[in-house]
Parts: C-alpha cells; structure tokens; sequence
C-alpha cells in the first residue's frame, strides 16, 4: 500500500492566473526516495507542502483532487496532524526554529505531540547520534553555520518519528562542503533506516546515485520516471550523465563511482587544456584595464577577523569567481567593495557606478508590479520579463526574483557585485545569467560574484578565487584552482582530472 | 551560572525599581557598574551595537529637558522670547535631564542583560500549561523584532542601492515593504508550528526547569534587595533630582551590594573553572 498517494491534484492559489500544479497523480511507496526537479517557479514547493497539508489549509486557493498520506486526506486533516506522519524541512532553516537552543528546538515537537519525558529524552538521544550533531546540543541555534542549521532542521524533523521526510531545497544556501554534510545525513537515514524521502535539490549531482525515481515539474505537470530516463530527457542533471550522453556510455552512470568505469575509456593521457580563443577587445585573461583595486584590505566584528590583508585588482571584461565556504568573509568583502562598509583598514577605490546584488533579493523590490519595479528601464532589460509584468514581485518564484534584481541592478553598473546569484535557479536560468554575464563583461563591465555553484563558476568564470578565514588563498585560472581543490572541484574533474571542468571539454 | 527567569525577572524588577525611585545619581552610577558586570560574563562574543543604541537614548531627555523644561534657579544663560526653546536655560534642567538618561540607560541595559540570560525555552517551560500558548507566541514576538529590526536595515540599503533616498523622510516608504517582509515570515513561522504538531494536542515538557543554588541565592537577594528599595525605603520617592546629591543610605548600598550577587557568582564560578581550562 502506498505510503502517499497524489490523485489528480490540482492546485491554484488565490488571485493566480494559472494552476501551479496540473492534475499531478502518482505514489509513493514505504522506504523510497524520490529526487523532484523543475524549473525555477515549476511549482517544486507547492508539491512539497501538498504532502504535509499546508496547501491548502495554510494557502487558501483552488484544491482539487485529493493527497492521501499514511491512510489520512489532508483535506480533511491540518497539517498539526500530518506533521506526525512527515518530517518536513524547509528552504530556510531559521524560518522554521521557534526556540533558541538546539536541545530544546528537537524537543519542541515531541512536547507538541504530549509524550512521556523518558521516551522523548530517548529519541532526542536517538536522533542526535543519527545525525551526528552530539557537538552542537548544548549550542544557541544563532551561533550554528547554515549547514549546522540545516541538520539540526533535519533531527527535529526526525526527532518526531515521520514515516516520511520531505525537504524543500536543503541545501541551497550552503556552500559544497555543508551540502555534502547534509545530503550525507539524509542519505544514512535512507541506507539505515530506510526512510521514505521527497528531496527537492538543485544539487542532483550528490543524491541521483540513491534515487529510486524523479519527479520532474514543468510548468505544474509532473513526470514520474526511473532516474535514468528522466536524466536523459534533460532538466537538472549530474555532468557525469552530459558527458556519457556524449560519450555514448550505456547504461547512463548516475555518480562519479558508476562513471569511473567508463571513463577507463577515455585517452589515458588527454591533450592539455587548450586556452580558450581569444578575439580582439576580449580581456577574460584579465588584460583589460584595471576597473577596481583592493589593498590591504581589513575588517572585523568586533574580535572576529572577517577580510584579513586582502589585495587583488578586478579588471574590465573579466568574470571572476569568488569562492569558499560559509563564513568566510565573502559577503564582507563585497560589501567593501561596494562601499556599504567603510573599511578598517586598506583601500578600495574604483571607476564607474558599482552595483551590488544581496543575496537576499527580495530587499530590493517594493514595487506593486514587476512593470513598475522595471519603470525607467531600457525596451532591451525589460524584454524577459514581458510575461510577468502584471505580477507582484514577492509572488514570482526565488530564482525569478533573483533575475529581476540583477537586471535592475546591473543594467547601468561598470563594476556588477553579486552575492551568490544562483541560489534557486534552474540549469537554464543559470545558463540565461551566464550569458548576461557575459555580455556584460564584454560590454566593458568588471564583475565580481560571490557562489558557492562550483559547476556554474566553472562556466562563467574566467578567474577563481578561494577565500577561507578572511583571506584569499588561491587566484587564478578555473582549470587550475578548481581542479587542484578538493572540496571546489567539479564533477567532471574529479572524474577525469587533467584540468578539464566541463563535460562538454573532455576530449573523448 | 544563573539560568532561571524567574531569579532574572526578580532581579531586573529590583534594579528598575532602585533606578527610578531614587534618581540619585552615586547610586544610579553604581547600579551602572552592578548591571555592567553583571552582563560582562554572559556576553560572549556577542556585539556591543545595544549600547551604543542605549547612549543615544540617554542622550534624548538631556537634550528635551535642557531645551525645553524651565525649572530651577542655576541659570546658565537666558535666550530670547524664541517659540518653545526661549527663555532660561539652567543647570538643573540638565541634572535633571541626565538623571532620566541614566535611568534610560540602566533600562536598556537591564533589558539587554535580560535578553542575554533568560532562554525563550525557559520562559515557556515555566509558564502554567494555561499560558504555554501565549507564552510561545511571545517566545516568537521576541525573536522576531532583531530579525525586524535586519530586515529593516535590509530595506533600507536596497534603497540606497538603487540609489533612492534613505534619510528619515524615507521611512513611510520603508514600511510597507517591511510590513510585507515580516508578515511573509510570520507565515512561515505559523507554517513551522503548524507542520511539528503545535496545538494538536496536551503538550509535555521535556526537561522542567529546576532551581540552583546560584539561582535561588539571586532571587533571595534580589527579592531582599527589592524590599529593601520600594517597600521599607530610607528615601521617600521624589522624582525631581537635588543639585547636591546626598551620600546614599546604608540601606541603599546595602540593596546594590545584594543586586550585585549576579556578576559575584559569575566571576566565583568563572574563578571555579579556571584551572580546569589551565
């Protein structure tokens, strides 16, 4: 008997001029573990809150069919109840913390459920070694890294003892290593426990291997297929899987360990990288004149250094990539480049208007309309967002929030600052934010962008730093400082090494 | 250390009450030094931006009171007829000023102690089931006005990014976003409760809060310190300062030794620990 059963749901919220979900009728059986993807706005979250009954009890709108989650209609049952039956996770962790404590936050919903202290205190202890978070119990909840949050997130949904575990976008706002972190919690739980899990994940690269089927949304029509057709058809998908498609491997490898096999195959010693053509005006090896110069930059919250004798030049023409994990002082050091913090010591001094993206979006529309956000702007800037011009900016989807902003951002901006601009979107918003990037550095612009997105750095960028307490301790080239790295190293180069990054490169 | 509310709620009543009954100001400065050390040992790492919020507030009724109260007889000059600021400016209209500020200063810092010490987890673990509810609710409402206070900031430099005006004038047009930023994150807090089973049901507690030594030993004195101060008072209340400030009561110093009990313990259990960290 299935554990959930989705049959003919459709969901449209209120005022919506279209269903955000279309007739969606599949199952899910006990001890499965589905990987959803789709576009950016394809309705991943609405499908998700489907399962514990947010939608619709919390969002209102059109509901039509009818959720079924361990013999419950969640029509006819609140999320409260629901929430006994799936661990739900959300994009945002600190959304989702009612107290400050970690101990008391995977409490807080046993409390919820009335049972006895001993037995709560047992699957505190439980979840705590499940999730290896014994370090962090006696910990304030805003002292944790997001990847710490996010695994505390995943204990108190556990603590509960769902029969399923939903997560929405894990880890979407963490850098590779806490992501690894994380996805590894969830896959122990589904190799020991066996749990049933709904994961949406940009990041399919970790998790396709230990999939059972994929759920693909495009434009709220779902599509349940075995892990390899769905890969093959296109969407989100590992490098590994472009380059078999390439390559011809049958069967399609899903993780590095399937691909090691094949790529026995590929020319034991492959030509070297070649540099990629150069046209005239074209300055991505950093030849173009020098649009901002950093030195010695320092700064610190009160003891705690974050950007420590920094010095670079960012010229124009040039995309550069400015990588590391969590914490690192990425965020600081944009925003003194920016000129929204004044420096302790050093200096920054640049040409032009400069521009600076928060990863937080949202904070820079206000306006009722996507038209009136876009008031001002050239025929040319507003031309991708004709569709949405009639909508509430707040209303569009992350990735496409993102996309506007940058547009209203970087349209008049010579040196463009962005604060991990892929967080949420798409392979092919990604693709569509590489090319703007890069036909505004071909414009004339320097661009500088903070990301955590290895696989997209090693597309747009044309130069990488790595920046780790404060510091900057690689410059230079993609194909040498994202293949020398262990933790910021693409697929693809873990895979066949010898400074290739792109499945599309690899010589076969 | 000290972790149950209701000895810091004790205590903080206790410090208010010797701040604003009495406006003496060797007493209000030595409340200062009591309620500073007594935040020192629980900061952490913690940034010191609310004090400085603190002395710009104290900042406030100086300038009101010097600006616009006429009382006293220490002239220091005389302004002309001027609507509301004309007339004479005196000295006691500044003690007087300064005096408020301090009290406003010892509030913020007491509040700030306060925030420091006391779980939200606490709080709720010790209200009678009647109130777990509300209780939770207020948890929450505390933890949201920093987060307001962020997306506030937030707004206001994305203003400033899109090279839109930021001074005060802009704040009716900061509102609305803001309004809009918190209300979507109160739905994904209620969205939160909802899906971990908040309100299904008769909730249970996993640890009850138990009293300490420590614990105990700062509601007593506080409570002594408290009985001392408002109900058998040396000083009767009077709001209005003297010019000469008068040597504290032995009862006076006596309570401010006994609001101190917090910072002592610390600093005796920080003394405690110290060679197992050598």
């Amino acid at each position: 008997m299935p554990l959930i059963t989705l049959d003919a749901v459709s969901y449209r919220y209120p005022e919506a001029d279209r269903p955000a979900l279309s007739d969606v009728t599949t199952t899910v059986e006990p001890g499965e573990v589905i990987l959803l993807r789709g576009a950016s706005g394809s309705g991943k979250s609405t499908l998700l809150r489907c399962l514990n009954g947010l939608v619709p009890h919390s969002t209102g709108g059109q509901f039509r069919g009818r959720v079924v989650v361990c013999g419950l209609d969640t029509r006819e049952h609140p999320p409260r109840q629901l929430g006994i039956h799936i661990g739900f996770v959300f994009q945002h962790p600190e959304a989702q913390f009612v107290l400050e404590d970690v101990e008391a936050e995977l409490a807080f919903g046993l409390e919820n459920l009335g049972l006895a202290r001993p037995l709560m205190r047992k699957r505190v202890e439980e979840v705590i070694d499940q999730v290896g978070i014994n370090p962090l119990r006696r910990r304030r909840i805003g002292t944790l890294s997001g990847g710490e949050r996010q695994r505390v997130a995943i204990a108190a949904a556990l603590a509960m003892h769902p029969d399923a575990l939903v997560l929405d976008e894990p880890t979407s706002q963490l850098d590779p290593q806490a992501a690894e972190d994380v996805l590894q919690v969830v896959l122990r739980l589904v190799a020991e426990l066996g749990m049933t899990t709904v994961i949406a994940e940009h990041r399919v690269e970790r998790i396709a291997p230990f999939v059972d089927r994929i759920w693909t949304l495009d434009g709220g029509v779902l599509r349940d297929q075995p892990p390899r057709v769905a890969l093959a058809e296109g969407g989100a998908r590992p490098p590994v899987v472009d380059l078999a498609l390439r390559a011809g491997w049958t069967p399609i490898p899903l993780g590095l360990r399937d691909a090691r096999v094949h790529a026995q195959r590929l020319p034991a010693d492959p030509t070297p990288r070649p540099s990629p053509p150069r046209g005239e005006g074209d300055f991505r090896d950093g030849s173009g004149p020098i649009i901002c110069r950093v030195d010695g930059l320092d700064h610190r919250y009160d003891t705690v250094p974050a950007v420590q004798g920094v010095s670079l030049t960012l010229c124009r023409g040039q995309v550069v990539a400015l990588m590391g994990r969590n914490g690192s002082g990425k965020t600081t050091l944009l925003r003194l480049v920016a000129g929204l913090m004044r420096p302790q010591r050093g200096t920054v001094t640049h040409e032009g208007i400069a521009a600076y993206v928060p990863q937080d979006a949202d904070s820079l529309l206000f306006a009722p309309t996507v038209h009136e956000e876009l008031r001002g702007q050239s025929a040319e800037v507003v031309a991708p967002f004709a569709a949405w011009l009639h909508r509430y900016p707040r209303d569009l989807s992350s990735g496409e929030r993102q996309q506007l902003a940058i547009a209203l951002m970087g349209t008049r901006a010579d040196l463009l600052l962005l604060d991990e601009p892929t967080r949420g979107l798409d392979p092919q918003v990604k693709r569509a934010l590489t090319a703007y990037l890069r036909t505004r550095a071909d414009a004339g612009a320097g661009i500088l962008v903070a990301t955590h997105d290895v696989e997209w750095a090693a597309r747009t960028a044309d130069r990488v730093l790595l920046m780790a307490d404060g510091e900057i301790y690689a410059d230079g080239a993609p194909g040498s400082v994202l293949s020398d790295s262990l933790v910021f190293a693409t697929q693809i180069s873990k895979l066949v090494g010898g400074g290739w990054l792109l499945p599309e490169e690899v010589p076969l | 250390m000290i972790r149950h509310p209701l000895a810091w709620g004790v205590w903080a009543t206790a410090v208010l009450a010797a701040a604003f009954i009495d406006r003496n100001p060797y007493l209000q400065g030595l409340l200062l030094l009591v309620v500073v050390n007594a935040f020192l040992p629980y900061r952490g790492r913690r940034r010191v931006g609310t004090w400085k919020l603190a002395l710009a507030l104290a900042l406030v009724p100086v300038l009101f009171s010097v600006a616009l109260s006429r009382f006293g007889q220490h002239v220091l000059f005389t302004l002309p007829a001027i609507p509301i600021i004309g007339g004479r400016w005196t000295l006691d209209a500044v003690a007087f000023g300064a005096s408020t500020g301090l009290a406003l200063l010892l509030t913020v810092a007491v509040f700030a102690v306060v925030q420091t010490t006391v779980r939200s987890a606490d709080v709720v673990a010790i209200l009678p089931r009647p109130l777990y509810r509300a209780g939770t609710t207020v948890a929450l409402a505390l933890a949201f006005a920093p987060k307001t206070l962020a997306a506030f900031q937030s707004i206001r430099e994305a203003r400033q990014l899109r090279g839109q005006r930021t001074g005060w004038r802009s704040v009716p047009a900061l509102l609305l976003p803001l309004l809009l930023t918190t209300l979507e994150r109160a739905l994904q807090y209620g969205e939160s409760l909802d899906a971990r089973g908040f309100g299904s049901g008769r909730r249970s507690r996993y640890r009850p809060l138990r009293w300490t030594a420590p614990d105990l030993l700062v509601l007593i004195a506080s409570l002594a310190a408290l009985v001392a101060i408002a109900v058998l008072p040396g000083v009767p209340y009077n709001p209005y300062l003297e010019l000469v400030p008068r040597v504290p009561n032995p009862d006076q110093l006596l309570a401010v030794g006994l609001l101190a009990v917090p910072a002592v313990t610390a600093s005796l259990s920080r003394m405690d620990h110290a060679p197992h960290h050598a």
